[in-house]
């Protein structure tokens, strides 16, 4: 899988709150799989994501958005334009 | 609002400015970058801006602070945000965070890992349920038996808590306050009527603990409820996030909440700006004078001249409080001064609320660096205000140290609000020196007339009629001793930025000083002008720090100020004085200070390389004397009272 397959604005956001390169951002890039990306993160990235398209995530759903596909499934759910 | 487009383009001016380590490009372009408040863009100025540590060091002279956070909620996610905002006020953060509640073992514990950071400061960011947890529900009825009670128990509790801190660590401490419950199950006429409703005890408590932070030395209260209540209290917690995760704040906050943090802290590092430059046309008043006459100029209870009263009124309640207001302005000076003696009656300030005036063709630059001299006060001190882009362009370019507000020609209604907004004269502390300063200044003037007149230097001297008396630095008070440490940059030997608690170890060591000079002449009071810290090793007295206010050198003050350093040392045992110089950008005017007293460099061993020069004298062979034209008092801390001497 490469960094093509997910959508640039989601890629960028990513990239630069798990402080790594865009082409790392591939669908199946999970927590654990970078350094960085810890529970704290995580967190910083869902308020991130939840004010770049105007949506919020279940808090319960929260800890189980763990990959970038998850994360991209989600949004979709949630109506937002990626 | 930043469009993407926009949005790249400041990134990738960002990481150019980054990548060629040019410091002022980097936060120029992150400050616009950053008003999008997107987090993305926050992590990505966070990132840069780390990446340039050095570079905003030596370029920018950005302050490098550790910073210890002790908390009961979330933090982590606003840990880019505080650090970005610091930096665009020129603080560069090192920040460690503790674990949830534990912040006694952390405070408390000299082996805890607080203690092993060594910080310059500690934030304490607790909420009400950390700090009064009992309170909700005995505020729930309202009429509460045991607020008063609980009340009194938090406020104990958190003073031991910062004054055992305080005794064994002097890093400087920031408590925020606690954001008042918004919705309670009182509703909003329950918790405005009732006495003990959650929404008046916690404002009562905050208040509480503001008192509490005025009696720790090195102490600021961060009023967190003052911006939620500014920028809406529904908007300012996300509920969702709180319950979920702790987050203390909603993530839109996140910006608010952090410049609010580091507006607060940096009142703990950094002293206010002393001076506000201010224009005359379409800032002071509506109109340009040379066009509209005296007459034609808008000012007084009508609109639009009451938006310029307004910030005439502001600029008089800054000047109460020592802020030193000037005119600069292109105009016929003449013109100006009938237009103050005709509109008397429709202005808040006369042209006696003005330290000086500059009203002239000249360049206002020019203006400025005169400004400067006269008044014996660096660049960074001054604050300008002027309604043309230009004349602010011309400034910024030429004295990148002085702040530059532009006056909002179109919407004058906003000229307080954009004054307001600008943190550069916040102060958490105001002392007598400081209500005084305006008439010591003036005084400065007339000295200087004086001085004109006078045959030669030591005739002029003796005619002042200069009286120093010396006090104890915890006498002085010690806030004063602190704020002359933290600002004075020319005439200061070593430029050490003590606290009050180290400045309090001088005076509790054995053969330790810690003496402040305090300076009238027959013009006026000049207030606690002068600081010496020495503490006595062996035989030698070493002088740790000494300074002076910049305006009072060159009067035989400071030798007045070693030879007591000198005498009080010989008293306590001591054979020689050791004077320490360390150079700075700035105190180049105290460079041969004790050669100049006969003292003899310290050929240097090998020890420790430094900064440090030093410099010896024999205090048995050659004590420094006082020059004959100063009369002493008060030699010893308790023979007289500060209010005694200067009842007047």
């Amino acid at each position: 899988m490469n960094s093509q397959q997910v959508p640039s604005s989601l890629r960028d956001i990513l990239a630069d709150i798990l402080e790594i390169s865009p082409e790392q951002v591939t669908p199946d890039l999970s927590i654990g799989m970078v350094e960085s990306w810890d529970s704290f993160r995580h967190l910083q990235a869902i308020l991130a994501i939840e004010g770049e398209y105007g949506v919020q995530f279940d808090p319960q759903r929260i800890p189980e958005l763990t990959s970038v596909s998850l994360l991209q499934t989600e949004l979709e759910k949630k109506g937002a334009t990626l | 609002m930043l469009s993407d487009s926009e949005r790249q383009d400041l990134r990738r001016r960002i990481k150019d400015a980054a990548s060629r380590q040019d410091a002022g490009a980097a936060v120029k372009f992150g400050r616009e970058l950053l008003a999008s408040g997107k987090p993305a863009d926050v992590m990505f100025c966070a990132s840069a801006f780390g990446g340039i540590a050095d570079a905003l060091k030596s370029q920018m002279g950005t302050r490098r602070l550790k910073m210890y956070v002790v908390r009961s909620v979330t933090v982590e996610p606003i840990l880019p945000f505080l650090a970005t905002e610091a930096v665009l006020s020129n603080y560069a953060l090192d920040l460690q965070v503790g674990g949830y509640g534990s912040y006694v073992d952390e405070m408390l514990n000299p082996q805890s890992a607080l203690a092993k950071f060594e910080p310059d400061a500690v934030l304490v960011l607790l909420d009400l349920e950390e700090i009064a947890g009992r309170l909700p529900e005995l505020c729930a009825d309202g009429i509460g038996a045991g607020v008063e009670e609980e009340i009194e128990e938090c406020l104990a509790r958190m003073a031991q808590l910062l004054r055992s801190f305080r005794s064994g660590n002097s890093a400087r401490i920031l408590l925020q306050g606690l954001v008042v419950p918004d919705q309670t199950s009182l509703g909003d006429v329950g918790d405005a009527n009732l006495p003990h409703s959650l929404a008046n005890a916690v404002l009562q408590l905050n208040q509480r603990l503001a008192a509490l932070c005025r009696t720790v030395s090195d102490c600021v209260f961060f009023d967190v409820d003052r911006l939620a209540a500014r920028y809406g209290r529904a908007q300012w917690r996300d509920a969702r996030m709180f319950l979920a995760s702790r987050l203390p704040v909603s993530a839109d906050s996140f910006r608010t909440y952090s410049r609010g943090l580091v507006r607060s802290f940096s009142t703990l590092f950094r002293a206010p700006c002393k001076v506000l430059c201010t224009d005359l046309d379409n800032t002071l008043w509506g109109g340009v004078l040379g066009e509209d006459g005296p007459e034609g100029i808008a000012t007084g209870s009508a609109f639009p001249g009451n938006c310029y009263l307004d910030y005439q009124k502001y600029l008089k309640q800054l000047s109460s409080r020592g802020i030193l207001l000037a005119i600069v302005s292109k105009n016929n000076e003449a013109d100006v001064r009938d237009a103050f003696q005709i509109r008397a009656a429709d202005l808040a300030l006369s042209l006696d609320n003005f330290v000086a005036t500059k009203i002239s063709w000249n360049e206002k630059s020019d203006s400025i660096r005169e400004l400067a001299k006269e008044l014996s006060l660096g660049l960074d001190s001054f604050v300008f205000v002027d309604d043309n882009p230009v004349e602010c362009e011309a400034i910024r370019q030429q004295f990148p140290e002085v702040a530059v507000i532009e006056a909002p020609v179109e919407e004058p209604w906003k000229l307080v609000e954009v004054l307001a907004e600008q943190p550069f004269f916040d102060a958490a502390i105001v002392t007598d020196d400081d209500v005084n300063r305006l008439n010591e200044y003036k005084a400065q003037a007339q000295r200087a007339v004086l001085a004109n007149s006078a045959g030669n230097r030591d005739e002029f001297l003796a005619s002042l009629g200069i009286v120093c008396t010396f006090q104890s630095a915890l006498q002085a008070p010690l806030s004063r001793a602190v704020q002359l440490l933290a600002k004075t940059n020319q005439f200061n030997l070593t430029t050490r930025r003590h606290s009050a608690a180290e400045v309090e170890e001088f005076t509790s060591a054995a053969g330790g000083q810690a003496v402040v000079v305090r300076v009238r002449d027959r013009f006026g009071d000049a207030g606690v002008v002068g600081l010496a810290l020495a503490r006595n090793q062996g035989d030698s007295c070493y002088i740790d720090s000494l300074l002076l206010s910049c305006r009072v050198i060159g009067r035989g003050i400071e030798t007045a100020l070693l030879a007591y350093l000198g005498e009080h040392a010989l008293r306590n045992g001591a054979r020689q004085l050791v004077g320490e110089f360390i150079p700075t950008k700035k105190n180049a005017p105290c460079a041969s200070f004790y050669s100049d007293h006969g003292f003899v460099k310290r050929v240097s061993s090998e020890e420790v390389p430094s900064d440090s020069i030093f410099y010896e004298l024999d205090l048995t062979a050659s004590a420094p004397a006082s020059p004959k034209w100063i009369t002493l008092e008060g030699n010893e801390s308790n023979e007289l009272s500060a209010s005694a001497v200067f009842s007047s």
